[in-house]
């Protein structure tokens, strides 16, 4: 180049030898593209085009070279121009790449939430600041609509399935038992903080052929990658306490944690219905270790340990004086490979192998059972591109679960039940991209189930829309299975998958932090296991059922400053024939309105957070043996207020106070009734209640860093 | 939450105060370059901007061994990004300012200059969603300015930045702004003894130390 400056120099004629180069660039709808480069490939010579896409500009360069035009969503255009001082015109219609922020996406059902996408409906952040979740997963995701509260549980309840039918994945890697222990009629807490997770995708159906072993959800979990700074945090809360210390190098970290949780003092001071013996007490251990490898890869590894108990006195309906002494002790572990890397420009790779290994030891009175659970997972998927409107993801997993049930009876006649499963499996899926504005999913997946030798095919099928800049339809249809629920494999190793089949309409609109979102859904359950003539030992997959029902979402943090909030509702017309139900009926934890708002205010001047939810639940079915309608019966109505409120002292000091049902209603989940009727030949019934009306919650969460002002509010 | 409560768009604005008039030009590229670079300085029309960028990315392009223009590139595109009201071209933007910023880098391992600019892309990006990121991006942001302190601590442009940090943390908690003003000063003499490399060098910044000064009085 120099040379050519300096020749253009020396000969001034040359430098005359000017070409003007113009031209006008479009997009593919005929529109000016305003802001593209337009280079002539090795020079400094070029122009910026303007509103209406056209572009000017001369250049003193000589002979044969390339031009080349770029702009950010659109395929680079590159042209070959003779330079000989005449005018060239380039008129070129750019086309579309297909544009992460533009495009249209596979969504029906799901809510993703990642703290890095812009796209997201819900945010990481949000699980923590949820008044009424009390930093817990399930907690929190309970205010997003398709689900139905389900106060005794705690769990995730979607769209008429039971909270087995939603299963969690953490990094793609399937867990067993999400959930930890609780006493009867007590709700649980997921096992896993949110803080470990920099996404949250939580599938309410039509989700990818990638996940099966799940029939109605999947809760998929994205772990954090490596962490940016040394820090320790330490957290004094009023049912215990944790340490957790992070050491970050170039390229890795590693952290850990110990939780030492003890709600025995909290029980001593607030009167609870459950009359304990020894109330609820855990320790935890948390390590991750995550290391860059090469450019592109990821290693991470993460493992967990939970040991818990807890004894309580079951009083007899029908004579409170008679009562049972039980006691759990809970023991978990858990632990999850994880790799990722780039094969090549197109292709890339991620897999990993999980352990999780339970062990629940139970005394009821003078019985002694001990169940087991081990299960290993491993998976392997390559993700890649077929062409630029193309992609592909294929992958093949193993499932092995071995159950034990150990029953030491105090009246003799000791036994086991137990299986061992193992589930091959293989997937194959296609995003096809038309344009920006369409794009087809279709995927099938395959399974082999070593207890009932049976192969499996199911197609998924998802088809999307995009009807304006910022709205779009979306469809989707899918065939799921899951293997029956432990309790029942343990009697019948023949028994065959439980089945769901699911539509979906979807529409949405995102607008500038606002969201507005409406679906509809049919499902229709097959297989589901049965009683053969009302016995629990005899089983048949003679089962069936459907759930059906519209769900409406809006959130807005842009309207009020300060003020963030959502509103969710759920309508579902659910029935199912299982398990003891003589015919078709809806299941005791389905209620047909669901109804919630979350808000969040910020207070700028005193730093302070307050949170408020509410939540309705319509009243829920339950059967009563003295009636003559199978699940005939029917509870109140729920509704709890819960209130939280986070201040921020100091840069690195978070004070949270947070309790739910501040309204203290005595919400009533519905009832139990003694196993025989009495002399009148009445069963005899209690109600299931809240243990007690409130939970009050207060923590003082300090981060010691370099630099002072990191807190534990992104991890809270 | 609202940590992130910090008057960016004042702030950046105020980075803009004209830098020291520049050498004469000696070669094209320097010559090409400084007039880019006063308009990526001075230019508040995203058009001209975008242009400026844009040639800035040429010259990158045909000039495989200058650092320069990929870091006024990238200091062109924050600018961008700050004019920007929507929320996901913000982050395209500051994208791009990334993408250019790494081409720079790559270039320039461990620069106390491009560290800084690092710092100054994340410090932006909590505008886009201040509840969500700020915890997060002012904490990578004082990391960068720290490192570009430890890299090069006669640079500048890193102390003003930081001390912008500091200031806007300490409004929020309402706590005496004694740390980040006396960052400032600190800033503010350095930029009194700064000698620029050469004709190419960075200079902005010092109208950002110089309206914080006033605050702190």
């Amino acid at each position: 180049m120099k040379i050519l400056f300096t020749l253009c120099f020396l000969f001034p004629l040359a430098a005359l030898a000017q070409t003007t180069l113009s031209g006008k660039i479009l997009d593919d709808k005929g529109e000016g593209i305003p802001g593209a480069n337009v280079v002539l490939e090795g020079t400094y010579d070029g122009g910026t085009t303007d509103v209406e896409g056209k572009f000017q500009f001369t250049t003193t360069e000589q002979g044969k070279h390339v031009l080349v035009v770029s702009f950010v969503g659109y395929k680079e255009y590159r042209q070959a121009v003779a330079l000989e001082g005449s005018p060239i015109v380039v008129d070129t219609r750019l086309e579309e790449t297909i544009n992460e922020l533009e495009v249209v996406t596979i969504n029906a059902g799901a809510f993703t939430a990642s703290d890095a996408s812009r796209r997201t409906v819900f945010k990481a952040l949000d699980i923590a600041t949820t008044a009424g979740a009390t930093a817990d997963i399930a907690g929190a995701l309970n205010t997003l609509p398709g689900t139905q509260k389900v106060g005794e549980s705690g769990r995730l309840f979607v769209r008429g399935g039971d909270s087995n039918e939603t299963r969690t994945f953490i990094d793609g890697m399937l867990v067993l038992d999400a959930y930890g222990p609780s006493a009867p009629n007590t709700p649980s807490r997921g096992r896993f903080l949110p803080f470990m997770f920099k996404g949250v995708s939580f599938s309410t159906g039509g989700y990818s052929a990638e996940y099966g072993q799940a029939l109605s959800s999947v809760l998929a979990l994205d772990s954090k990658d490596e962490a940016a700074m040394t820090r320790t945090d330490i957290g004094i809360l009023s049912v215990g306490a944790d340490v957790a210390h992070t050491q970050a190098w170039d390229g890795g970290s590693m952290a850990a944690k110990v939780q030492y949780t003890n709600i025995r003092p909290y029980f001593g001071l607030i009167n609870q219905r459950i009359d304990w013996k020894t109330a609820p007490a855990s320790i935890e251990g948390i390590g991750a270790f995550r290391q860059k490898v090469g450019k592109q890869g990821m290693v991470k590894v993460y493992g967990n340990f939970n040991h818990s108990d807890y004894s309580l006195y079951n009083h007899d309906i029908n004579d409170y004086n008679h009562l049972t002494v039980y006691d759990l002790v809970n023991n978990y572990r858990y632990l999850n490979g994880f790799y990722k890397t780039v094969l090549n420009e197109k292709w890339n790779v991620r897999g990993g192998l999980s352990y999780t290994s339970i062990e629940n030891n139970n005394w009821t009175g003078l019985d002694h059972t001990v169940e087991t659970q081990k299960g290993a997972h491993a998976k392997t998927v390559f993700e890649g591109s077929l062409s630029d409107k193309a992609e592909l993801r294929t992958g093949v997993e193993v499932i092995q679960r071995n159950y034990d049930q150990v029953n030491d009876l105090n009246a003799g006649q000791d036994y086991t039940l137990s299986f061992n499963e193992v589930i091959t499996a293989g997937f194959a899926e296609m995003d096809l991209y038309t344009s920006n504005a369409f794009v087809m999913q279709g995927g099938l997946r395959s399974e082999y189930n070593s207890l009932n030798k049976k192969i499996s095919i199911d197609p998924r099928l998802s088809l999307a829309y995009k009807t304006g800049k910022s709205s779009q339809i979306h469809f989707a249809y899918g065939s799921f299975r899951q293997t029956a629920k432990n309790e029942l494999v343990r009697i019948d190793h023949q028994l065959g998958a439980e089945k769901a089949e699911h539509f979906i309409l979807n529409y949405q609109i995102m607008e500038n932090n606002r969201t507005l979102r409406v679906q509809g859904y049919y499902k229709r359950y097959r297989d589901l296991v049965k009683y053969v003539n009302g016995d629990p030992m005899q089983l048949a997959n003679t089962g069936d059922g459907y759930a059906k029902g519209l769900e409406f979402f809006w959130r807005d943090n842009r309207t009020v400053r300060n003020l963030d909030y959502w509103v969710s509702y759920s309508y579902l017309d659910t029935q199912r024939d299982y398990l003891d139900s003589p015919y078709r009926a809806t299941p005791s934890f389905a209620s047909a309105h669901n109804f919630s708002v979350v808000t969040k205010y910020f207070f700028t001047d005193v730093r302070t957070q307050l949170g408020l939810t509410y939540s309705y639940t319509s009243g829920r079915p339950y059967n009563d043996p003295n009636a003559d309608t199978f699940n005939g019966g029917k509870t109140p109505y729920y509704s709890d207020l819960s209130v939280n409120v986070s201040y921020l002292p100091k840069p690195y000091i978070i004070v949270h106070l947070s309790c739910t049902n501040v309204l203290g209603r005595d919400n009533i989940f519905g009832y139990e009734y003694s196993t025989s009727p009495d002399a009148q030949g009445t069963f005899n019934s209690r109600p299931i209640r809240q243990p007690a009306p409130r939970f009050l919650f207060l923590g003082i969460f300090i981060t010691l860093s370099k630099d002072k002002t990191t807190n534990q509010l992104p991890t809270l | 939450m609202k940590l992130a409560m910090f008057t960016y768009r004042l702030l950046v604005l105020l980075t803009l105060v004209l830098p020291a008039a520049v050498m004469a030009a000696d070669d094209k590229y320097t010559e090409t370059m400084q007039k880019n670079i006063n308009i990526v300085y001075t230019a508040t029309a995203p058009a001209e901007l975008q242009n400026a960028v844009n040639t800035l990315e040429r010259i990158g392009a045909a000039e495989k061994s200058k650092w320069e223009p990929f870091y006024y590139a990238s200091f062109g595109y924050v600018m961008m990004a700050n004019k920007e009201s929507d929320a996901s071209k913000k982050d395209t933007y500051l994208d791009q300012a990334t993408a250019a910023l790494a081409k720079a880098q790559a270039l320039r391992p461990n620069d106390s200059e491009i560290v800084a600019m690092e710092g100054f892309i994340h410090m932006i990006r909590i505008n886009v969603d201040p509840a969500t990121r700020g915890q997060q991006y002012s904490g990578l942001a004082t990391q960068n300015f720290r490192k570009a302190v430890s890299l090069n601590p006669e640079n500048p442009r890193a102390l003003a930045l930081l001390a912008q940090i500091q200031f806007g943390t300490a409004a929020f908690f309402g706590s005496p702004a004694t740390e980040a003003c006396a960052t400032n000063t600190q800033a503010l003499e350095k930029f009194e003894t700064f000698k620029p490399a050469d004709a190419l060098a960075p200079r902005w910044g010092k109208g950002m130390a110089e309206s914080m000064k006033e605050k702190c009085k």
